[in-house]
Order: C-alpha cells, then sequence, then structure tokens
C-alpha cells in the first residue's frame, strides 16, 4: 500500500510549482485566444510565492501545509483562479487534516473534495469548458485507481484523462468564465484550465519516470 | 492618455491616501489590503456592512464608507476583483458577534473572493452572510457575470442596510433589507464614451462620436445596443421605460429616482435628464418622494449615465431619509 509523506507531496508541489512558473506567457497566450488572457500571469505569480515559501511551511500535517498553500493562493493568485487554486487547496486541506501521509485512499477522497468545493464556488459544471471539464473525470479515474495501490498506473491514468479532455473540449462553446462572454470565437481554441492540469500531470510523469506519451497538441510542444 | 496620476501601478493606492487624508479621524486604511474601514467599528451589538470590488466605481464602494453606510470596503485594481485575502481581513477588520453582512454586485469574480472568504471567517467563528445585488436590466448575462449585473441601485442596498444596521436591527433583519431593496430596484444605463483605467494607458473599447451604448455596463461590458446617439429627452425616454416596464412601477407607487453620473458627464447635462425622468415618472403615477442626482457609481471617465428607480415603502423612506455621512462631501 503507497502512503504519500508530506516531503513527497511537498516536492510534486515544487515541481507543479516549476511547471505554472516555466509555461507562464504559454498559459497566457491560450488565455488570449478568448479570455483575457492573465491566467498564465495570474497563476505563475502565486506559485512563485508558494515554491519560494515551502521549505518553510507549517509540515504539522498534509492538511496544514495544504491550508497554508490555499492561503497564498488567495492572497498571490491574482482574477478568479485566485478563489478557484485557493478553494482546491482548501478543500483537500481540510479532507487530510491532521494526516501526516496519505494513502493514494485518501488522496482521492481529498481530489474529491476539492473539485466539489471548485464546483460550489465557480457554480460551473461538467461540459462548461473550464478545468472541472478535466478535475471531475480525474476524480472519478482516482477514486477507481485508488484501490489498486499503484502510484504510478493512477498518475498514468489520469494524466491520461486530462490529456485527452483537451481535444474533446476544444470544440465546445465556453459557458463561465470571461471566455463564455466571446461565444462561438471560443470554440476551437484550448481551455488554458484544462491544459494547465494536463501540463503539471504530464510533467509529474516524466519526474516521478512514469512513461506516457500524449496526445494533445499542447502537451507536445 | 492624459491623466493624473503617477506611477499607474500605484493609481489605487494613491487615490486611497487622499481619501483617507481627507477624513481624518473618521477613517482609518490599511495599505496592505487595500481596506478602508470606520474607525468607530466594529461596535458592539451592532452589525458591520462591507463590500469590495474592483476599482474605477468611485465613490463606490471605499467612498461610501461611513456612518449610516458602509463599516468597511476593499478595493481591487481596477476593474478586477480584490484578492480572496483582502475580503477576508475586510471581514475580519470590523467583526462583531452581532454578524457581518456582505454586499457582493453581481460579477463572476468578486463573488468567487467574496464566497471563499466568507467561509474562512465562518472557519473562524464569524458570523457572516453575504447578499448578491443584480439591478440592471439591459441583459441577462454579460461579461463578467451570470445573470444581470449589479450598478448603480447598490447605492441604496447600502444606504437602507447602513441604517439598518446603524439603528441595531440584527444580522437577518439587515439582510432582509438588502433583499426588499434589490427586489425593488432596477436600473439601466447608456454610455457616450469609452473610459481608461490608468494601467492599461488604453481604451476598454472603441465608440463613434456619433454613437451611444444601450445598456452599457460600469467596465465597459456591451448592453443592449450600438446606436447613432439621440436628443436626451429620447435617450431618457428610453432608460425610464425599460427599468419602469421591468419590475414593473405601477401607478401609486412611491419611489426614488436617480440620475447617476458615470464619471465623464457634466451634472447640468444629469439634471437635463433628470427634468425628462422626473416627468415620465409623474405622468406614469408615480410619487418621486427622493431624488438623487450625481455620481454615485462610475465607470472612471465613461460619459453617461444609468436612470434607478427604487419601489418604496414606510421602512425604506425612513432607511433613505436616515443620516449619514460618506468620504465625499461638498460642504
Amino acid at each position: 500500500m503507497t502512503e504519500l509523506t508530506i516531503e513527497q507531496i511537498e516536492k510534486a508541489i515544487d515541481v507543479a510549482s516549476d511547471t505554472v512558473i516555466r509555461n507562464e506567457i504559454y498559459f497566457s497566450d491560450l488565455d488570449g485566444l478568448a479570455g483575457d488572457g492573465d491566467f498564465g500571469t495570474s497563476l505563475a505569480t502565486g506559485f512563485k510565492v508558494i515554491k519560494a515559501d515551502l521549505p518553510t511551511l507549517d509540515k504539522s500535517a498534509v492538511g496544514a501545509m495544504l491550508l497554508k498553500i490555499s492561503m497564498l493562493c488567495s492572497k498571490h493568485v491574482g482574477g478568479s483562479s485566485g478563489p478557484i487554486w485557493g478553494t482546491g487547496f482548501m478543500r483537500a486541506g481540510m479532507a487530510s487534516k491532521d494526516k501526516t501521509s496519505v494513502s493514494l485512499e485518501d488522496l482521492a477522497a481529498m481530489v474529491n473534495s476539492a473539485v466539489e468545493g471548485i464546483m460550489a464556488r465557480g457554480g460551473a459544471k461538467l461540459g462548461d469548458k473550464t478545468l472541472l471539464d478535466a478535475l471531475i473525470p480525474i476524480a472519478e479515474k482516482m477514486k477507481e485507481m485508488a484501490p489498486t495501490g499503484d502510484a504510478a498506473a493512477t498518475l498514468k491514468a489520469v494524466t491520461e484523462v486530462a490529456d485527452k479532455a483537451i481535444d474533446e473540449t476544444r470544440n465546445l462553446v465556453a459557458h463561465r468564465g470571461r471566455a463564455s462572454q466571446v461565444g462561438e470565437r471560443s470554440a476551437n481554441t484550448p481551455d488554458p484550465g484544462i491544459v494547465g492540469v494536463a501540463t503539471i500531470l504530464y510533467d509529474w510523469c516524466k519526474h516521478y519516470g512514469v512513461d506516457y506519451t500524449p496526445t494533445a497538441a499542447e502537451l507536445n510542444r | 492618455m492624459k491623466k493624473f496620476v503617477n506611477e499607474p501601478a500605484n493609481f489605487v493606492p494613491e487615490f486611497m491616501k487622499g481619501v483617507l487624508l481627507a477624513n481624518p479621524g473618521l477613517l482609518e486604511f490599511i495599505p496592505e489590503f487595500q481596506l478602508i474601514k470606520r474607525t468607530d467599528r466594529p461596535a458592539e451589538n451592532k452589525v458591520s456592512v462591507v463590500q469590495g470590488s474592483g476599482s474605477g466605481h468611485e465613490p463606490a464602494h471605499i467612498m461610501t464608507v461611513g456612518p449610516g453606510m458602509l463599516s468597511a470596503a476593499c478595493q481591487g485594481p481596477v476593474f478586477a476583483a480584490p484578492p480572496v485575502d483582502a475580503c477576508y481581513e475586510t471581514i475580519k477588520s470590523v467583526a462583531t458577534d452581532a454578524g457581518v453582512l456582505v454586499l457582493v454586485n453581481n460579477y463572476q469574480g468578486d463573488r468567487m473572493a467574496w464566497d471563499m472568504a466568507c467561509e474562512m471567517a465562518e472557519a473562524e467563528g464569524i458570523k457572516v452572510k453575504q447578499f448578491i445585488i443584480n439591478d440592471d436590466v439591459s441583459v441577462e448575462d454579460s461579461l463578467y457575470t451570470v445573470g444581470r449585473r449589479g450598478v448603480a441601485g447598490n447605492f441604496f442596498v447600502i444606504k437602507a442596510c447602513g441604517a439598518a444596521a446603524e439603528a441595531g436591527a440584527d444580522l437577518d433583519t439587515v439582510l432582509a433589507v438588502a433583499e426588499k431593496v434589490n427586489a425593488n430596484v432596477r436600473t439601466m444605463g447608456v454610455a457616450l464614451t469609452s473610459c481608461i483605467p490608468p494601467a492599461k494607458g488604453t481604451a476598454i473599447f472603441e465608440i463613434g462620436d456619433d454613437e451611444m451604448e444601450v445598456g452599457i455596463g460600469i467596465h465597459g461590458e456591451p448592453g443592449r445596443r450600438r446606436d447613432k446617439i439621440k436628443n436626451a429627452d429620447a435617450i431618457t425616454d428610453e432608460l425610464f421605460d425599460a427599468v419602469a416596464q421591468d419590475l414593473p412601477y405601477k401607478s401609486g407607487d412611491r419611489v426614488a429616482l436617480m440620475i447617476n453620473g458615470l464619471g465623464g458627464t457634466p451634472i447640468s447635462e444629469l439634471y437635463v435628464l433628470y427634468a425628462r425622468a422626473h416627468e415620465r415618472a409623474e405622468q406614469a403615477g408615480l410619487t418621486v418622494v427622493r431624488n438623487y442626482v450625481g455620481e454615485y457609481c462610475t465607470s472612471l471617465e465613461m460619459a453617461g449615465a444609468s436612470l434607478t428607480l427604487l419601489k418604496l415603502d414606510g421602512q425604506l423612506e425612513e432607511y433613505l431619509d436616515a443620516p449619514a455621512e460618506v468620504a465625499v462631501r461638498i460642504f
């Protein structure tokens, strides 16, 4: 049975921070196709602070660390991304409050809780062409895979889910967020939130040596 | 761009500093959160009323902090929601056992930020409720919103809730006042020009010299239609009809009538609009009990105006009559 320690989760967040920071301009360019072009910068501004503060954050429990990260998101991530990512970390933190390590099943419950929180916060649902189109099926896949205890296989499976979500939603018209205002113009552009989630997962695959070949063009740059 | 600015990025904190210095002893300014609060709040047994949104709409929201109005407010950058932690600190700065009412205008960014801030405050044991204001009749969905936008009607929600809170009403009662005002207030605006956020340096939308945008939003969002400009009476008639038919307001109703300037229209022009609007209200059998002509909710230097009707009852008339003080004075 795989147990993830606080240090391992810290490392995963550090790797994700690098992904967000490295893709600042790319994510903003994607957002500029149908949105207001601030997604990459908003997120990167926050994750630069998260990466810098990570070594000194409260590590008494997984939840304590995630709640601190939630606070950093709410303070430093601008635009709508602040409450969205802040909520995700807050709910995941509340679901892992006193734990000093988490099993895959714990992690699946944390992700599920984060996804439910984000849905409630923004009022978006599946098919609205937001990052939830990646997160909802990811949460389902994690629940399905968690009993196996195979972390590598689970990571590969959820990366595939996010990868597919990019292409499956590409031709949808956005129903939420800034992109919803340009109507049909948002069709044929990938959702930057979905690409962001998929890129983080794919970078985790590379970091942990999980072999995965993505299909979406946005992951094959 | 021709504006009174030093460093464009410092525009918001610099004007907030001015508001503070112009109101010695009455207000407290916490620059870290772009937050201004009354020095005499929190007060025991009194509900606090707070708001916070993008800048550029002054005197909303920060300049309406004062006795009988908001207890505290925080500002985001021009036309962008404040960060969650600023909203949270705003609630916390005036939290009392009686509770805090958060008045949120219906924009996606504001709603999410305040929703999360309220959840964080509740987790700390703070009693807090939020209310969403959506008085704009021009469009059902708009840029940054799902559903109608919150615009100048916001002033009446603040005024009535501020008066109720000052009088010692409990949180549920102040919330019910917000619900009543919002259910009875309707607004529509028109723009003649665009506006320039200082940090952006360019106009937020293009509009021809001979054009108007009917149903404009306070961030330059599109309204019902772009049209050739008409004379003042014809424009007033269109705004009045759209607003009056929406509730609808009926013969015999007692109302408050507001002509709100969007920032770049002279007060004289606003009174030209008011004259027609007042006559139209009387012709429709409405009694104009109170009137408001001036700038209440603006869009930087946009030339334009909005028309608001609020249907009154005894309680709301009393709350509108109650004394209040804000950070903007001319005497």
